[in-house]
């Protein structure tokens, strides 16, 4: 599987929170090739990799399939779209920054940016209700391919920066799907200590309501949440933060189980798999939040890929970090 | 005109660097007429029209776009810049560019929205506060791939969507794709046309270059700002897109040749053209530098509104881009009968 490709398909298709469907589907044709069972229930794209053996406790790799996006809720008069957030969007840049609506066919528009001459002076970054996207199309030429709830995600290309970083619009979390494929290729034809099923859970970034169903549905004993998480970069406090090309951040908080923490790190150590360690003092703002406390609780624990500029069309990651987390969950899940 | 319009704005040209988009426009011109490039890199060609006139003729637009400059290399591998010509913030951060000789890809870094104060996510944050990640490990890695001074350009697609183009640099490679029509298409009568440089720095190409070719006229042809955008009524708006060539009375720099400019309105009138003037004293283009060269020229520009100018996605419509282009010839042909 080659790392980069798979990464830059699944994150060059559109996703945002509630509108899954298409990417749904593609995920579901790559996993086929490693899942002898994997269909979409309820929105999430559910597969159960290897053979069943009734004497084994049951993992999940969970990566949201969701990205980060706008939801149509208005048209006007003069053809402008308006839109409210599908999760949590930096209001900062999205002045003329160019967007897909993915309506009954995608079109191409721009976020309305207001020149110079017209601002107060004021540096204020403008409101949802300030916001509207120009796509040249009249109001009736819209109302033929775009409805209200269709949604609108940026409109960006993956590029290959220096070194084996790379920049995409929907790296959080196309990076962890690609990790979790990359992690499935490497366990073909070994022997596993675990049951494994794979979510790709819709609707995280609403709240990790995909996972709450997913969770429910599969009822693991451990889950492993496979996201992202903040890379150091200018502006970022270093001391919360990961760095790129250093491996998976191992999650380690009170919410999550400390067991698998542990026995994570240890099998990093053993393979010489580079990791870090992120330390929380709480909820994790992951899917791991939903899998510890579903049904009679499992224990979850985070697998996070560095990633700068989140919830932006610039997101960086290194392709490296997605190779040492799948390596890193392959070893773990393992038979030894 | 709209393919020749691509091919112009995807050429990574800003003030100051603009060779690349001038050997492109050479290239399509120089079977045409006779031309020279002056010492800042101002291209001036001289076309010889079907006809001769006592009066001389200047048309002109400017090659540069705006952009930015590699100001310093830091200890973490990414880039401090500043810009070249007016950008602002917002337009800059969460964006992808192109960076030096070697083309590198690159964005303008933003701390996570999640790790910002609430204060923080209501305030578009200073030029001085970006930065350029081009995906180096350290200031010994960039260095390999950049130097101090290298252009950063904006990395937009062009793209044509419902009745609009959007692409960076629209600002004012419209403005040379029309002078190349008129070129290629001989005009009527002996014209100098001349591809600017260094407009967005302050009308400096221009200021040369009037004075070389000391034209009786002159016409400008530009981008124009067209804020007539959601929430935005009556004059604010500036000009519309869809009302076609913009022929202003005055702006930041110019108060314009009166004669010209209902001259402008006339000919839209008998060949029924869609025209419009700006509804508010905005912008500024090289007529500011040009209408007072040597003993005065007299000057008009026909601009095509663009939403979102200096920004990666400025945005015109193709009718009121083909309604300048008639506009000027006629206007061109008019002067001569002046």
């Amino acid at each position: 599987m080659d790392i980069k490709n798979t990464l830059f398909e699944l994150s060059e298709m559109s996703g945002a929170s509630g509108n899954e469907a298409s990417i749904c589907v593609k995920s579901l044709d790559i996993l086929r090739k490693y899942c002898c069972e994997a269909k979409i229930v309820n929105g999430n794209v559910i597969g159960r990799f290897g053979e069943f053996r009734e004497d084994l406790p049951s993992l999940v790799l969970d990566a949201h399939i969701d990205q980060i996006g706008m939801i149509v809720t208005y048209i006007t008069d003069d053809g402008f779209i308006k839109v409210g957030n599908l999760g949590g969007i930096d209001r900062r840049l999205l002045p003329a920054q160019p967007v897909t609506v993915h309506g009954r066919k995608d079109i191409k528009g721009v976020i309305c940016s207001v020149p110079p001459h017209l601002s107060d002076g004021g540096n204020n970054v403008p409101t949802f209700d300030d916001i509207s996207i120009d796509t040249g199309l009249s109001r009736a030429e819209l109302e033929n391919i775009v409805s209200l709830g269709d949604t609108v995600t940026f409109d960006v290309k993956c590029r290959e920066l220096l070194n084996s970083r790379v920049t995409g619009g929907a790296f959080d979390d196309r990076s962890g799907m690609t990790a979790i494929m990359y992690a499935l290729e490497l366990l073909q034809n070994q022997k596993t200590r675990y049951n494994v099923t794979v979510i790709f859970s819709a609707q995280e970034e609403l709240g990790e309501r995909g996972a709450k169903i997913g969770a429910f549905e599969i009822n693991p004993d451990i889950a492993i949440a496979v996201d992202v998480s903040f890379a150091y970069a200018q502006g970022e406090d270093e001391m919360k933060c990961g760095y790129l090309g250093k491996g998976a951040m191992i999650g380690v908080s009170p919410s999550l189980s400390r067991e698998i923490s542990d026995s994570l790190i240890s099998t990093a150590k053993k393979n010489n798999i580079p990791y870090q360690i992120e330390v929380m003092n709480g909820l994790t703002s992951t899917n791991a939040d939903q899998y510890s406390v579903s049904r009679d609780g499992s224990k979850a624990c985070t697998v996070s890929i560095p990633l700068r500029n989140m919830h932006t069309p610039v997101e960086v990651i290194d392709i490296k970090d997605i190779e040492f987390t799948g390596k890193l969950l392959a070893e773990f899940i393992k038979e030894v | 005109m709209n393919d020749l319009l691509k091919e112009l704005c995807l050429i990574n040209s800003i003030s100051g660097d603009e060779s690349a988009v001038r050997e492109v426009i050479i290239s399509k011109i120089k079977d045409f007429c006779k031309y020279k490039v002056d010492p800042l890199g101002n291209l001036i060609c001289f076309c010889k029209g079907r006809k001769t006139s006592d009066k001389k003729l200047m048309i002109c637009a400017h090659m540069d776009e705006v952009g930015f400059i590699v100001t310093g290399i830091r200890p973490d591998g990414t880039l401090a810049f500043d810009m070249v010509g007016g950008v602002d913030a917002s337009v800059t951060i969460g964006r992808q560019v192109t960076v030096g000789k070697n083309h590198l890809h690159g964005v303008v870094g933003a701390t996570a929205v999640h790790n910002l104060s609430k204060e923080q996510r209501e305030k578009f944050p200073e030029m001085k506060s970006l930065y350029i990640d081009i995906g180096a490990d350290n200031s010994e890695d960039a260095e390999k791939y950049i130097s101090l001074g290298d252009c950063i350009y904006f990395d937009s697609e062009f793209t044509e969507s419902g009745n609009h183009i959007k692409s960076k640099a629209i600002d004012d490679r419209a403005g040379c794709a029309m002078m190349i029509r008129l070129i290629q298409e001989q005009p009527e009568y002996d014209t100098y046309f001349v591809f600017n440089v260094q407009e967005e720095i302050g009308l400096r190409g221009s200021r040369v270059s009037a004075f070389s070719v000391q034209p009786d006229f002159a016409i400008v042809l530009e981008a124009t700002t067209a804020s007539d955008i959601d929430g935005v009524s009556g004059n604010k708006k500036v000009c519309s897109l869809g009302d076609g060539a913009v022929v202003s009375f005055m702006d930041r720099s110019t108060v314009y040749d009166k004669e010209l400019y209902k001259l402008a309105f006339e000919i839209a009138r008998e060949n029924n053209l869609p025209c419009q003037t700006k509804t508010m004293i905005a912008g500024g283009n090289d007529a500011g530098a040009i209408h007072v060269s040597g003993k005065g020229i007299r000057t008009i520009a026909v601009s095509v509104p663009c939403r979102y100018l200096h920004s990666a996605s400025c945005v015109i419509s193709p009718e009121d881009f083909e309604n300048s282009y008639v506009l000027v010839r006629n206007l061109a042909e008019r002067i001569h009968k002046l």
